[in-house]
């Protein structure tokens, strides 16, 4: 197959010899080819010919389009995939690309109307059609519940739709979180309480009261309540939590790199710590906890004379 | 002075000095400074009246007078203090203080102080020892020179001070009471004052003059006890007429502060640093001025020395409970050098900022729940966020977390600030960002404190006055059974008294005092924190002043 016949006469056999030299020369340049290529390759072809020629192969589904900066690329397209849009026409080819296109996160209807140019109704068909052939598959999105984008089917979906660790099903896990809150805010607690019961010096009491990120880690991994994997930053997230629920604190220090759980030279630790006052005198009287507090007055429907809460705690 | 404030200082006027002095106090507070003619008219009382009035206000510092605003010689002009007067709220954790420090006789020079206004030592230590021998067995009688002695050792930790001597032209006189008083008044060891007030009360055996007592002006600390003896014999009077004694309450409003953060160091930390910040504060008692925002810098050495005697830690856990104490976030001591073994001091304001802070947070907690205490914090540690940002950091459901914020919102806790991306506000192309005004908000919380104990003392009175027939006839039995047991009458009479009143009449009494006390313990315990808010606002005020 090392020379190609050029005819100057444009006959059928001929289309089909060039079509074949076009075919291999995608195969020796698998990132694309030029038309300046096949002008090399081919000095002798008329470019009416090789526009009919790779027009043709387009149209079969054998050769991708594709435009980079310096002009048209044409690339072999993947056996498997051509055979899979046989009996597609050029629009749900189009579409199909567009999701190819959009990755792991997907497109939304909306946007694939705006990059095809279609009409919703031939769009929505022509989705439909591809979700039937197991090609795509629609995801719903965890930021806003009805809309759905769509992917390869054999794509799995991006953090950011599904949610990641915290979402099953597009549903929040509360349960799971505040489990995983009260397991890690009690293992930091224990830590902390032996570390005081140890009667050391303080410094090193305050030390070893410390936690690193990586061994709660470790710690809720081994306890296996988590079905899912959970990752060193998803359980940062949970102490994030617990410090802003006020019972853990947190620093930084600077580690060597390569130490276990390291992140940058840097490694978090954790420490549970006690509240600094009690619960404040306003909120020990039914006024402070009362909900209809500011339509109350002396003389009024609402009074404290009349109020039924202040009854109710005063004869608690 | 808010609608608030104004109500409850009625309410604490009226209870204190009864109806008339209410109506003129709460006339001034409204109208601000105004000469007598004009109360007399606008409010509508008899002139002497207004004048008794006036004179009562005066007496407890809760009104003072200054040149009319036309200049000299246009008539005098009467001012309402509004703090002073909501300091009466404060007056059960006063008494308690000063109980705790000095015990029963400084806790009665306090009562009888606070109750009077101003008042010359001489009678007070009267009143006191008197008061103090009425509680003591028989034969058993209290000596001035005890009472003396806890009146000293109160002025010496500038707990009470003298009143500012009024002269008489008019100068526009200051609230503070920095003016000096004169040097050293004598102290006469004159005859003891044969006077005997109730039967078992011994004669004291010395007699008091005006003890030379120079309140601190300003910075410099002079503490003269008067040790020039000069005699004098002055039977009736003391020496000391003239020379008026009053409660300072910037004191012990220092002293409350020091409490409170000595107790947060302790349940945050443990029991010895709490010592340690303990003994920071009362090293800078005296050296520190009452509006600074941190104490003056100690060094460890001679923190080390001045620990009491019972925590003996070595110097380096000294060190390094200093070094916790300075790296912990709370920031309750902060390192300003390393002289001396490390120059440490005290940050006041920042103290009373996290307190404040931790109010805030605590009310939120008990009124809306953990999740959205969890959300308010969030959004006091990272200042701004977006909605979104919100539930992420939160991990909260974006249904719930949504419907808490809007909850915060409708009652001012929670602020939203926009941020325009186009000039022309499209509320599609606008950033929402939730925020908290810890300042705005702590003021918000203390007019509610006010309101809330306007509340409780409303609903005492209230309850108070439907079990007015009741109390009056319990009343009025006790006083039979009193007067039937000092002459001695037999058992049954005693029972057949008793039984005037019923047994669901007793139930109901035993119910109300009940209710009465409940209600006097919430007042005061909604004080603290009334407390803690002024402290912070006041301070933040002075810093960004």
């Amino acid at each position: 197959m090392a020379d190609a016949k050029v005819k100057k006469e444009c006959d059928p056999a001929d289309a089909a010899v060039i079509e074949n030299r076009i075919k291999e020369l995608c195969i020796q340049f698998p990132q694309g080819i030029t038309d300046q290529v096949i002008q090399n390759d081919m000095p002798h072809l008329e470019p009416t010919q090789r526009a009919m020629v790779i027009n043709k192969l387009l149209s079969v589904g054998q050769l991708d389009l594709l435009r980079n900066s310096s002009g048209l690329l044409y690339r072999m397209k993947d056996a498997q995939s051509a055979s899979k849009m046989k009996g597609s026409d050029n629009q749900e080819k189009l579409v199909y690309q567009i999701i190819e296109d959009a990755g792991n996160k997907g497109i939304w209807t909306r946007d694939m109307r705006f990059k095809s140019n279609l009409p919703l109704t031939e769009v929505n068909k022509i989705l439909k059609n591809l979700e039937s052939k197991k090609l795509i598959k629609a995801v719903k999105s965890v930021a806003a519940s009805k809309k759905k984008v769509y992917m390869l089917y054999n794509v799995q979906p991006d953090r950011s739709v599904t949610g990641g660790a915290w979402y099953s099903d597009q549903d929040f896990e509360s349960e799971f979180v505040e489990v995983l809150n009260q397991q890690c805010f009690k293992f930091l607690q224990s830590k902390a309480e032996v570390a005081r019961d140890s009667k050391q010096s303080p410094m090193i009491q305050r030390n070893s009261s410390f936690a690193t990120s990586h061994e709660v880690w470790k710690y809720i991994c081994e306890l296996g309540i988590s079905k899912v994997d959970l990752s060193m930053e998803d359980i940062e997230t949970i102490l994030n939590t617990l410090i802003y629920d006020g019972k853990v604190e947190m620093t930084i220090i600077a580690a060597k790199e390569g130490t276990v759980g390291s992140v940058d030279g840097q490694m978090k630790l954790f420490r549970g710590v006690n509240p600094i006052i009690q619960p404040t005198g306003l909120v020990k009287t039914p006024c402070g906890l009362c909900p209809v507090f500011d339509e109350c007055h002396e003389g009024g429907e609402i009074s404290p004379s009349r109020c039924i809460y202040m009854t109710e705690w005063l004869n608690f | 002075m808010t609608a608030q404030e104004a109500r409850l200082c009625g309410l604490l006027l009226r209870e204190h000095f009864g109806e008339v002095v209410e109506k003129i106090g709460t006339h001034l507070l409204r109208s601000g400074a105004q000469n007598l003619r004009t109360i007399v008219n606008e409010s509508g009382t008899p002139i002497d009246l207004v004048k008794k009035s006036l004179c009562v206000l005066m007496k407890h510092g809760a009104c003072r007078f200054s040149i009319g605003r036309k200049g000299p010689g246009s008539p005098v002009e009467y001012q309402a203090s509004c703090e002073r007067i909501l300091g009466i709220l404060r007056y059960p954790r006063y008494i308690y203080t000063a109980k705790t420090l000095y015990s029963d006789t400084g806790e009665l020079i306090i009562e009888e102080l606070l109750q009077r206004g101003h008042m010359t030592m001489s009678s007070i230590v009267k009143m006191v020892a008197d008061r103090l021998t009425h509680n003591m067995e028989e034969g058993r009688s209290i000596e001035y020179n005890e009472v003396v002695s806890t009146f000293s050792k109160l002025v010496e930790t500038h707990f009470l001070q003298r009143c500012p001597p009024v002269s008489e032209v008019v100068p526009p006189v200051s609230t503070a009471p920095t003016v000096p008083g004169a040097p050293a008044a004598p102290v006469s060891t004159g005859p003891p004052t044969p006077e005997s007030f109730s039967d078992c009360y011994l004669v004291p055996s010395v007699s008091l003059a005006g003890r030379g007592k120079r309140r601190r002006s300003g910075e410099d600390v002079v503490l003269d006890q008067g040790t020039t003896k000069k005699a004098k014999t002055d039977l009736q009077t003391h020496g000391d007429e003239g020379i008026y004694w009053q409660v300072n309450f910037e004191r012990f409003h220092l002293h409350f502060r020091d409490q409170t953060i000595i107790s947060a160091v302790a349940s945050k930390l443990d029991q010895t640093s709490s010592e340690i910040v303990r003994t920071m504060l009362r090293m800078s008692e005296v050296t520190t001025t009452p509006s600074a925002s941190c104490t003056q810098a100690l060094s460890a050495n001679e923190v080390f020395r001045s620990l009491p005697a019972n925590y003996s830690i070595s110097r380096p856990i000294l060190d390094q409970y200093l070094t916790l104490l300075v790296d912990d976030p709370m920031e309750f001591v902060g390192k300003t050098g390393d002289s001396g073994g490390g120059m440490y001091v005290v940050n006041l304001h920042k103290a009373l900022t996290n307190l404040a802070r931790a109010t805030l947070e605590s009310v939120v907690q008990e009124k809306f729940g953990s999740r959205s205490a969890r959300i308010f914090r969030l959004l006091l540690r990272k200042r701004h966020l977006e909605q979104k940002q919100v539930e992420d950091f939160a991990m909260i459901p974006a249904k719930e977390a949504k419907d808490m914020l809007y909850t915060l919102m409708s009652e001012n806790l929670v602020l939203l600030q926009e941020l325009p991306k186009t000039p022309d506000h499209a509320p599609s192309r606008t950033f929402y960002l939730y925020t908290v005004n810890q300042l705005a908000t702590a003021r918000m919380l203390l007019q509610h404190c006010y309101k809330a104990v306007a509340n409780l003392i409303d609903r005492r009175l209230f309850q108070t006055k439907e079990s007015k027939r009741l109390l009056e006839k319990s009343q009025r039995i006790e006083a039979i059974m009193a007067s039937l047991q000092a002459s001695g009458a037999e058992p049954e009479q005693l029972t057949e008294v008793e039984e005037m009143i019923s047994a669901p009449e007793k139930q109901q009494l035993e119910s109300l005092r009940h209710h009465i006390n409940k209600l006097d313990s919430a007042e005061n315990q909604v004080d603290e924190t009334i407390f803690l808010l002024k402290s912070y606002v006041a301070s933040t005020a002075r810093i960004t002043r």
